[in-house]
């Protein structure tokens, strides 16, 4: 019902997630709004995220693909550009954003800033000004948080 | 829900709603004599709301600010929150024991719809609270709160 309308974009977007997933991501529409999606991020080895499963969920707003995809962590997360509801400070979802950019575009770019954590532009400034003052001991936290939130034990 | 009239075939889920609703009330509402706050930062679903009404000039209320406890649920904004006066106050749709805004006396509430927001219900109460039939009840002291 709330789905008639749904823009031939989406639906397209939707069905190459499905059938050509990236690797490490998962993206899946739910049943009763094909604009929300519920997403699963792989932590990224090497990282401090490495082991971890973090839930994310995905909205395409009305004004989609002219305005950027909404994204949030379900998942608590030790890193300074993601705040205590699981926003997320990253260019291409705010002034960045451009319509050549796709779902699979964002996802795979919130995947590379959990690599690269980047404490100058920072949306919790206690994590960014750990990072900056003792990274060896920030990045245990984060993994500490992955042990305790991410790993669904 | 209406079939094939564009706009209204988007639905904007819960958790996005509330998180607009959050970013709304942090940036400060009109004139500021509504405004809102999230209880617990850490709650990744936003259940627990505190707004505050200050209380509209000619009426009793005057001078007087007033806060509530709103509680968004799962099924929010499906279902209206459930809304409660913390500081005392007596107002024909407010329960004067628990301070609870009564749906049946509240049409916001009786009849909910899913575009209705946190600060509509707020501006709506201000309005009550300066009707002509309440706007000279008779208060609590200034000061007090519901158990």
């Amino acid at each position: 019902m709330a789905n008639s309308n749904l823009p031939r974009r989406i639906i397209k977007e939707t069905q190459r997630l499905l059938s050509e997933p990236a690797p490490g991501i998962s993206a899946s529409p739910s049943e009763d709004n094909m604009r929300y999606f519920n997403v699963m991020i792989l932590g990224p080895s090497q990282s401090p995220y490495e082991g971890g499963v973090f839930k994310l969920e995905l909205f395409l707003p009305e004004e989609y693909p002219m305005a950027a995809p909404k994204v949030r962590f379900l998942t608590k997360i030790y890193h300074p550009n993601i705040d205590k509801l699981g926003r997320i400070c990253l260019d291409i979802l705010k002034d960045k954003w451009s319509p050549a950019l796709q779902i699979r575009t964002v996802l795979l770019s919130i995947q590379a800033l959990l690599s690269a954590p980047n404490p100058d532009d920072p949306l919790s400034d206690n994590i960014a000004r750990h990072w900056k003052t003792n990274e060896a001991e920030a990045v245990e936290t984060a993994k500490e948080w992955t042990r305790l939130y991410a790993t669904g034990a | 829900m209406t079939i094939g009239t564009g706009r209204s075939s988007v639905v904007v889920p819960r958790n996005f709603r509330l998180l607009e609703e959050l970013e709304r009330g942090e940036k400060g509402i009109g004139d500021g004599t509504v405004s809102y706050g999230m209880d617990d930062g850490d709650d990744i679903y936003m259940r627990s709301w505190t707004g505050t009404i200050v209380g509209p000039h000619n009426s009793v209320h005057e001078g007087r600010i007033y806060q509530l406890k709103l509680f968004c649920d799962k099924d929010y904004p499906d279902k209206p929150p459930s809304v409660r006066f913390h500081s005392r106050i007596n107002l024909t749709c407010v329960n004067h024991e628990t301070g609870a805004v009564e749906a049946r006396k509240f049409d916001m509430l009786a009849n909910w719809q899913r575009e209705y927001t946190m600060e509509d219900i707020l501006t709506q109460l201000k309005k009550e609270m300066a009707a002509p039939h309440s706007r000279k009840l008779v208060q609590p002291p200034e000061g007090t709160f519901f158990e």
